[in-house]
């Protein structure tokens, strides 16, 4: 099987006020894959990509992700996919008080004993890899200071940092840059192509400009209302194709 | 230091004074480890009497030795160490170029001309830049940690924070022993109150309606405490803001608005009831009297507060219009601060209400008073209903209140 | 085609649900306006009888009322309020949000309200029925028949035609407010007996009072009463390990009852649920009665002293801290979990990484906030036997008659009192602001 992610019929509908977020949605990543997932707020791209590792349930349908089945693991089950696909946030989404090595640390938590864990006792291995991995994105001074205390482009290269320490074979990052500015969100989607590239990271990353999708992805898949409207390769999008993604008003506008 | 005050009111320090700056750190951290060896002490030979003796005295030295021992202590710590003095205010002994002295030689030389210099402050004063006499003896000096690096140890190898573990045990120690902790009459006395919860499980419903009228009485208490500390409070939380009183004139009555506050704000309702108990006579009027003291102390604090952090964006602009002073306040201020105003009021309410149930205790009025009454006659039953009608309406108050606050914000 | 969520099958349940929720707004404007229109009515009484009926005001000045008054008293109410829902816009419906409106989005003629106003009695009479001929979106009975609908205002203020907005006072809600602080202000001075010339006719007794305090006696600030065995400092530090030591086993024990009673920590299986509930109220309940009613059992349970005081403000600093500490727990960050748990880490992880770093601060913050109002309370705890510098207090204040000096000792405990609490006060405030 080369397909490392395979999602079938899968189906979101929030119970409360009944929306459909997901409709019914069938893709499959292969390995080694830049997939970009385009499409306006509200289409579906962060409930999708929380549905794959069920930090969503999803109402239907199912996801296998290298030959097991995620939608049915069991919680055991669970924690072991989930630390094979890493994830970055939007909004980074680190413990702001706590410093800049332990967030790093804690994408290592997945392989860890409960008790050791609640220790805090983490092996001098996984300190000296957190340290690399910090070396890696660029910031290895910040390592003692609090994550609140540094830049946002610095926090999502935290957030890479963590997602490096569970050594992940997928790399969902949703909306990585949309809080970056345009600089910013280069060197960020560069350091997500180099572990591409080099370390043979499938990654699914959702973003919202259509000139970072051109310039990073292998692939597009464009949602519109929790289906899918588009895929192919990025080059495919011309004119109407964009008006049908974004709709008719839409415009379209050059990140550096 | 300056920018603290305005204009016109202070002038620029004298350079003597200014040498008070470089000084303030080391003195503050000296005082700490002062004062946290005589407490440790202290506290340490109260145990020590306790078990030893029998006894529950706090010395064991005659205190000026356990003072000379002190400013000993101290200075020795502070010059071979790290002190939880110099950790607290972030100093560190260091040579001249940032690195910690590695001759023991300079550190006992500024120990000793320490006692001739920094103890009688001289050495300090008649100084330049923060060098005292015994920095330039020793050719130490003191800097601030963040010049120097710092190797991470764990805690049980640093001195200060051993000494605050040593602290916060045997104050813990101490204050088992000082509050008579009794865990065996906690266990075996568990008898005597099984009337009690009985009695809470079948309250007296005979007094629902009694009960009800009083609960009536502590709430309207609370009630006028409110409205009359809000009507007198209100134009003093100016008087009392910072931002609004400048000059010679309008600093004096901040400062004595705030003092007197403050003050009155430190002695608990439950005291001043009972002034106005002797005052005027038993009732619900000492009670609201009582209320109505402490809320106009809170309430001016707390607008005051608000006043000082108030947006000054909007009062410039109305001044730049060339408004006058008070229509500075109708258009600039009190726009900005009228719901937050109105939050504290239904926040103090809700307090004021707490606080009537047991200014009851003694004299008060209301249902607290009746409360007592009974609890002094062990009638738990009758208590009982009391108790569940103030929790009732304390319940009731709490939660709408801070419903209406949420939506006031 | 994927699996859609089937239909519930208690559809019936959900229906009834449905219309409790559509209605459950109107229902408590109802009853708050009715309970509005009781207050006015008690108001009206305790005036009859306070200035009327005078010889059958009882002790409490309160109103007797006989037996028979009651049904009327409470069908007028009833009657004021169905007449205010059908023909006006009382408190009830401004605080609910709620705009009676046609069905076509209109305001409803004088002959539709009218017609509200009788089909309402109907409803109000055969209660259950009207429940059920009720629609799934909550028109009701008297709004089917008089065409009429109880709105969201949010939701009909964009189809309104615009009217022109009356001054605040001119609306119902104004001066239906304005009349409930006056009656309200005028209640208060009747009951609480309000006698402000007793403050200046008894001045010179406080004069006296006043005279001695501000002359504080230090005699027994140092050397212990021989009566009282403790001296004023062994008092205040009494006092201080009270506070200190119920703030930290209140602290202690209310850090993980926190994670139990906050909604987004438990989740929601029913156990949980049952857990959550039960945390809620205990904190509810032990935090409604204040410390000093604990301190009588607790005076009871293990014998008059500062023990007692411990055990009854430790009571009560569980509770408060953990209520507050709760809704630090309910009120954090969520994006920091959510990376946890997409890490593969487990419940526990999140919790000691994603939770416990967020609000360790606060936690510091609160239980020094808690240890300067235990301060406080501490000082006066003994007035139920809880031990502490209170003790000296109201031993002295107790002595007022049979020894010369003592309103100058009470002057001299509270100066201690006032010193030691402002400082306190002072220190905690700073640290807490480094701290958050």
């Amino acid at each position: 099987m080369d397909h490392l992610l395979a999602v079938e019929n899968l189906t979101k509908i929030y119970a409360r006020g009944e929306v459909l977020a997901l409709d019914d949605m069938s893709f499959a990543v292969a390995r080694g894959e830049f997939l970009v997932l385009i499409g306006l707020s509200g289409s579906g791209k962060s409930t999708l990509l929380r549905c794959i590792n069920r930090l969503i349930e999803p109402t239907a349908g199912k996801v296998t992700f290298d030959g097991a089945d995620v939608t049915q693991a069991s919680p055991r089950e669970l924690r072991r996919v989930r630390r094979r696909m890493a994830m970055i946030f939007q909004h980074f989404n680190l413990v702001k008080r706590s410093t800049v090595l332990t967030n790093v640390l804690s994408g290592k938590l997945g392989y860890m004993s409960p008790w050791t864990s609640a220790a805090h006792k983490f092996s001098r291995a996984d300190i000296d890899k957190a340290m690399a991995n910090l070396e890696r994105v660029g910031i290895p001074e910040q390592a003692y200071k609090r994550a609140n205390e540094l830049s946002g482009g610095q926090q999502q290269r935290v957030g890479i940092a963590r997602a490096l320490m569970q050594e992940p074979d997928l790399l969902m990052a949703d909306e990585p840059v949309s809080a970056l500015d345009p600089a910013t969100s280069h060197s960020v989607m560069q350091y997500l192509e180099v572990m591409n590239r080099e370390d043979g990271v499938t990654v699914m990353a959702s973003l919202h400009f259509l000139g970072l999708a051109r310039r990073y992805g292998t692939r597009i898949l464009a949602l519109k209302d929790g289906q899918i409207v588009f895929e192919g390769l990025p080059s495919d999008i011309d004119e109407v194709r964009f008006r049908e993604i974004y709709g008719e008003e839409a415009e379209e506008v050059e990140v550096l | 230091m300056k920018d603290r005050y305005y204009a016109g009111f202070m002038q620029d320090m004298p350079p003597w004074m200014q040498n008070f700056r470089h000084i303030r750190r080391p003195l503050f951290a000296f005082l700490v480890d002062f004062v946290a060896l005589v407490y440790t002490w202290t506290i340490v030979s109260f145990i020590y009497n306790t078990y030893a003796h029998g006894v529950a005295s706090y010395t064991t030295l005659p205190w000026w030795l356990m003072l000379i021992v002190a400013v000993e202590a101290a200075a020795l710590w502070e010059n071979f160490g790290i002190s939880p003095g110099m950790k607290l205010l972030g100093i560190r002994v260091a040579t001249a170029d940032a690195k910690p002295p590695r001759r023991v030689l300079a550190r006992v030389v500024r120990f000793l001309v320490w006692h001739v210099s920094g103890l009688p402050l001289v050495g300090y004063i008649l100084t330049k830049k923060g060098l005292a006499w015994h920095d330039l003896a020793s050719g130490l000096r003191i800097v601030s940690h963040e010049e120097m690096e710092t190797r991470r140890l764990p805690w049980y190898r640093q001195s200060w924070s051993v000494a605050v573990a040593v602290m916060l045990v045997s104050t813990i120690i101490a204050a088992f022993l000082v509050t008579k902790v009794d865990w065996y009459a906690l266990v075996t006395n568990a008898g005597k109150t099984v009337n009690i919860w009985k009695a809470f499980f079948s309250p007296d419903w005979s007094l629902l309606g009694i009960g009800f009228r009083l609960l009536l009485v502590t709430i309207f208490m609370a009630f006028m405490a409110t409205v009359f500390g809000v009507v007198v409070a209100v134009p003093l939380s100016f008087l009392a803001a910072r931002n609004l009183t400048q000059g010679v004139v309008g600093r004096t009555v901040y400062i004595t608005v705030r003092t007197v506050m403050s003050v009155t704000r430190s002695i608990e309702p439950i005291i001043w009831a009972i002034i106005f108990v002797v005052w005027v006579r038993v009732g619900a009027f000492p009670g609201v009297m009582a209320l109505l003291v402490h809320s106009i102390a809170d309430l001016t604090k707390l607008y005051s507060e608000r006043l000082e952090s108030i947006d000054p964006g909007p009062v410039e602009a109305i001044r730049a219009t060339g408004g006058t002073k008070l229509q500075v306040i109708l258009y600039g201020i009190i726009p900005q601060i009228i719901n937050p105003y109105l939050s504290f009021t239904l926040y103090r309410w809700d307090i004021n209400v707490r606080m009537a149930t047991i200014i009851g205790l003694v004299g008060g009025g209301g249902i607290g008073q009746r409360l007592m009454q009974y609890t002094r006659v062990w009638q738990w039953s009758a208590a009982s209903m009391m108790m569940i009608l103030i929790m009732l309406v304390v319940w009731v108050m709490d939660y709408s209140s801070s419903r209406l606050r949420a939506r006031l914000m | 085609m994927a699996k859609r969520p089937k239909k519930s099958k208690s559809s019936r349940l959900n229906t009834f649900l449905k219309k409790l929720d559509a209605l459950r707004p109107r229902a408590f404007a109802f009853f708050l306006d009715w309970a509005t229109w009781g207050y006015i009515a008690y108001a009206v009484m305790y005036f009859l009888n306070q200035y009327w009926y005078t010889w059958y005001v009882d002790w409490y000045g309160t109103l007797v009322l006989p037996a028979w008054g009651w049904p009327i008293v409470v069908l007028a109410t009833l009657e004021l309020t169905i007449l205010m829902h059908a023909f006006g816009h009382g408190i009830g419906m401004s605080l609910f949000g709620l705009k009676l409106v046609t069905t076509d989005a209109d305001y409803p003629t004088r002959k539709q309200r009218r017609r509200r106003f009788l089909w309402m009695h109907v409803s109000l009479v055969m209660l259950p029925l009207a429940f059920v001929r009720t629609r799934q979106d909550g028109v009701t009975l008297h709004d089917q028949r008089s065409g009429t609908q109880m709105k969201a205002w949010k939701d009909v203020k964009d189809a309104l035609p615009a009217r022109k907005p009356r001054a605040w006072l001119k609306t119902q809600f104004g001066l239906m407010t304005l009349v409930l602080i006056g009656v309200t202000f005028w209640l208060g001075w009747e009951i609480t007996e309000i006698d402000l010339s007793m403050l200046f006719s008894r001045a010179g007794m406080s004069a006296r009072i006043w005279k001695d305090l501000v002359n504080p006696d230090f005699v027994h600030f140092f050397q212990p009463d021989p009566t009282l065995g403790q001296s004023i400092v062994q008092g205040l530090i009494e006092s201080i390990f009270i506070a200190l030591l119920a703030t930290l086993a209140g602290g202690i024990i209310a850090f993980p009852l926190s994670f139990l009673g906050a909604r987004n920590i438990m989740g929601f299986s029913p156990l949980a649920w049952l857990v959550y509930a039960i945390m809620r109220a205990f904190f509810n309940i032990f935090r409604s009665i204040e410390s000093i009613l604990w301190a009588v059992i607790f005076a009871v349970w293990v014998g008059f002293g500062p023990f007692a005081g411990v055990l009854a403000l430790t009571l009560h600093t569980i509770a408060a801290l953990g209520k507050l500490f709760s809704e630090q727990v309910e009120g954090i960050d969520p994006g920091p979990l959510e990376a946890i748990a997409s890490t593969g880490g487990r419940r526990v992880d999140v919790v000691l990484f994603g939770v416990i770093p967020q609000i360790i601060p606060s936690y510091l913050a609160f239980s020094l906030y808690r240890w300067d109002i235990n301060i406080r309370m501490a000082t006066v705890i003994a007035l139920v036997g809880g031990g502490g510098i209170g003790r000296i207090l109201f031993y002295y204040k107790n002595q007022v008659g049979f020894l010369t000096n003592a309103w100058n000792q009470v002057g001299a405990v509270v100066i201690a009192i006032v010193a030691v609490v402002w400082l306190l006060d002072y220190i905690s405030g700073r640290v807490r602001e480094k701290i958050i």
